[in-house]
C-alpha cells in the first residue's frame, strides 16, 4: 500500500465524524431549503420559490431587515459599553484587575436562560426598574414600556452579550507590549495621542471580533425575542422557529435559516478581512 | 503635565463608574431571584419572617425537574467525552506533517461554534428527521458534542503547538515507538488543556439551549425545563431551580478560572 493511499484512508477515518456530523447536516438542511412544503409531504422539486417568497413579501423581508438593523444596534452599543470596561480592567494592577476581569467573565458561565429569566423581572410590571422609579417619584403607576417591545429585546440582549464582547476586547488590550507604551511616552505623546494611535489601533482585531460574536449571536437568538419581546419584538429567528412548530413549513424555515447563515458567515468574513488589513 | 494626567484619571474614573454600573446590572437581578427562592418581597421590602427552603423542598419532588437535571447531567458528561476525545485525534492529525485537508477539516469544527446555534440545531434536527432518527437524548448528544468541539479542539491545538518539536524527536531518537511517544510523552503534556477545556465544554454543554430546542423532542434539559416553567409565571420554585442552576454555573466558572490563572493567561478563541 503506498504512502499516498495510507494518507488518504488516514483523513478519511480521522474526518469522517465531523463530515457525518456537521457537513452533511448543514448540507441536508440547505437542500431542504430548495424544496417545497405540501399537504403534510415535502415536495422534492428542486426550486428557488422559498427564497423569490422570502424577498417578495414585505412581512419576512422587513422583518429580516428589521433583525439586522436590531444587532446591529445590539453590536455597537455593546462595543461601546464594552470598551471602557475592557480598558478599565487593563488599567488596574494585580489581584483587583484579577477579580473584575472575573466578575467580567462569570456571566459567561451563568445559563442565558437564567440571565433572560432574570432580566425579564427585572423589567417587568413588578420589577426592579418599575420598583425604583415608583420610589423616586419618577413614575406615579408600574409602566409596561420596559417590557415586551423591541426597546426590551435590544437592552436585554446587550445586557446577555456584554461578557462575550468586554472578554476579546481585554485580551487584545493584554497582548499590547509594555514597551511600545513607554516608548509612546517617553517620545512625548500624551495619555490620550498614546491610546489613539498606539491602544486603539492594536486593540481592533479584538474589539471586531467582539463585536462579530455579539452581532452572530444576536442574530441566531430567538428565545429572548420570544421571552422579552412580546408582539412587537419579531426576530428572523422567532420566524424561523416557527416554521418548525406551529407553521410547520420546514423547507421555507430552512430557506430563511440559509439567509441566516449566509448573513453571519458574511459578517465572519468582514470581520476576518478588518482583523487581517490591521495586521499588515 | 497635570492636564494629562487629569484626563487620565477623569477617564479611569468614568470608565470605573460605568463597570461598576453594568456589574451592577449583570448582578443584582441575579442576586435578587436568589433571594425571591427563600423569602418574599413586596414593595421593595424584605419579609424575612417569609423565610423558607420550602421551594426547595417541592423542587426535589418535583419529577420532571428532577428528570430534566438527570437528562442534562447525562447528555453533558456523554458528549464531552467524545468531545474531548475527538479533540485529541483531530489536534493530533492536523500537526501531523501528513495531514491532509488541514484548513478545511479546522473550519469544519469551528463552525458549530461560529454559527448562530439555530442553524446547528436546524441543521441536525433536518438531517435526524431525513434518516429517520427519532429525536431524544441521542440527537441531543450529537448537537452538543459538535458545539462544544471547537473549544476542545482549540484548547488541545493552543498546548500542542506550545510544545517543543524537539520532544517528539528525542522520544523517536531514544527508540520510542508512535504509541509510546503518545502515551507517555504527548499525554502528560496535554492532559491539563484537555481537563480546562472539558470543564469548559460541560458549563456550555450545561448551559446550552438554542441547540437543544431543535432537538430534544419530548426529552427535557434543565435550561428547556426551566424556559417552559418561565412561560407559566414567576413562582417561587422557578426562583430555587434558578439559583441552582446559578450555584453550578458559578461553581463551573471558578474551576475554570482557578484551572486556567497559574499560567497568568486565559487562552483565547
Amino acid at each position: 500500500m503506498s504512502s499516498r493511499t495510507t494518507r488518504w484512508l488516514i483523513f478519511f477515518a480521522v474526518a469522517a465524524i465531523p463530515f457525518v456530523f456537521i457537513v452533511i447536516p448543514i448540507a441536508s438542511f440547505m437542500l431542504l431549503s430548495l424544496f417545497r412544503a405540501g399537504k403534510g409531504a415535502i415536495i422534492r422539486n428542486i426550486s428557488l420559490d422559498n427564497y423569490v417568497n422570502f424577498f417578495a413579501n414585505w412581512t419576512y423581508a422587513g422583518t429580516y431587515l428589521g433583525t439586522l438593523l436590531l444587532c446591529l444596534q445590539v453590536m455597537v452599543v455593546s462595543v461601546l459599553v464594552g470598551y471602557p470596561i475592557a480598558w478599565f480592567i487593563w488599567q488596574q494592577r494585580g489581584s483587583r484587575r484579577y477579580l473584575l476581569l472575573l466578575l467580567a467573565v462569570v456571566p459567561l458561565f451563568m445559563s442565558y436562560i437564567v440571565k433572560l429569566y432574570t432580566l425579564r423581572s427585572m423589567l417587568g410590571l413588578n420589577g426592579l426598574v418599575n420598583q425604583m422609579l415608583l420610589a423616586v417619584g419618577a413614575i406615579d403607576k408600574p409602566s409596561q414600556i420596559f417590557l415586551f417591545n423591541q426597546r426590551a429585546v435590544l437592552i436585554t440582549m446587550v445586557v446577555i452579550y456584554l461578557p462575550f464582547v468586554i472578554l476579546p476586547i481585554f485580551l487584545a488590550l493584554e497582548r499590547i507590549p509594555k514597551s511600545l507604551l513607554h516608548a509612546s511616552i517617553d517620545l512625548g505623546a500624551g495619555a490620550w495621542d498614546t491610546f489613539r494611535r498606539i491602544v486603539l489601533p492594536l486593540s481592533l482585531p479584538g474589539t471586531i471580533g467582539g463585536a462579530l460574536f455579539a452581532f452572530v449571536l444576536a442574530l441566531g437568538d430567538f428565545i429572548t425575542p420570544q421571552m422579552v419581546g412580546g408582539t412587537t419584538g419579531f426576530t428572523i429567528g422567532r420566524v424561523i422557529y416557527s416554521q418548525f412548530g406551529l407553521a410547520y413549513d420546514w423547507p421555507f424555515g430552512a430557506a430563511m435559516a440559509a439567509i441566516l447563515l449566509v448573513t453571519s458567515l458574511a459578517g465572519i468574513i468582514l470581520a476576518g478581512l478588518a482583523v487581517s488589513r490591521q495586521r499588515i | 503635565m497635570t492636564m494629562k494626567s487629569a484626563g487620565g484619571t477623569l477617564a479611569i474614573w468614568t470608565t470605573g463608574l460605568l463597570t461598576f454600573l453594568v456589574f451592577a446590572v449583570l448582578y443584582i437581578p441575579v442576586l435578587i431571584s436568589m433571594l425571591f427562592s427563600l423569602v418574599e418581597i413586596r414593595q421593595g421590602k424584605i419579609l424575612w419572617e417569609t423565610l423558607s427552603f420550602n421551594p426547595y423542598v417541592t423542587l426535589w419532588s418535583n419529577a420532571s425537574v428532577v428528570d430534566a437535571l438527570s437528562n442534562t447531567a447525562v447528555v453533558a458528561i456523554v458528549s464531552v467525552i467524545i468531545a474531548s476525545l475527538l479533540a485529541v485525534i483531530l489536534a493530533l492529525y492536523t500537526q501531523w506533517e501528513g495531514a491532509m485537508g488541514r484548513r478545511m477539516l479546522e473550519i469544519t469544527i469551528y463552525l458549530p461554534f461560529l454559527l448562530p446555534p439555530i442553524v446547528t440545531g436546524l441543521a441536525l434536527l433536518v438531517a435526524s428527521a431525513e434518516i429517520g432518527l427519532k429525536r431524544g437524548l441521542a440527537t441531543v448528544i450529537a448537537g452538543h458534542t459538535i458545539f462544544v468541539l471547537a473549544v476542545a479542539y482549540r484548547l488541545v491545538l493552543t498546548r500542542l503547538q506550545a510544545l517543543p518539536p524537539s520532544l517528539v524527536e528525542a522520544s523517536f531518537d531514544l527508540g520510542a515507538s508512535r504509541w509510546q511517544t503518545l502515551r507517555h510523552v504527548l499525554m502528560p503534556h496535554l492532559a491539563s488543556a484537555i481537563m480546562t477545556g472539558a470543564v469548559l465544554a460541560l458549563t456550555l454543554s450545561f448551559d446550552e439551549t438554542l441547540i437543544s430546542t431543535f432537538v430534544a423532542g419530548d426529552q427535557m434539559t434543565l435550561p428547556l425545563r426551566l424556559w417552559a416553567m418561565m412561560r407559566v409565571g414567576f413562582t417561587p420554585e422557578i426562583n430555587a431551580l434558578v439559583t441552582v442552576v446559578l450555584l453550578i454555573s458559578i461553581f463551573l466558572a471558578i474551576v475554570v478560572a482557578w484551572r486556567m490563572k497559574p499560567k497568568g493567561e486565559v487562552e483565547e478563541d
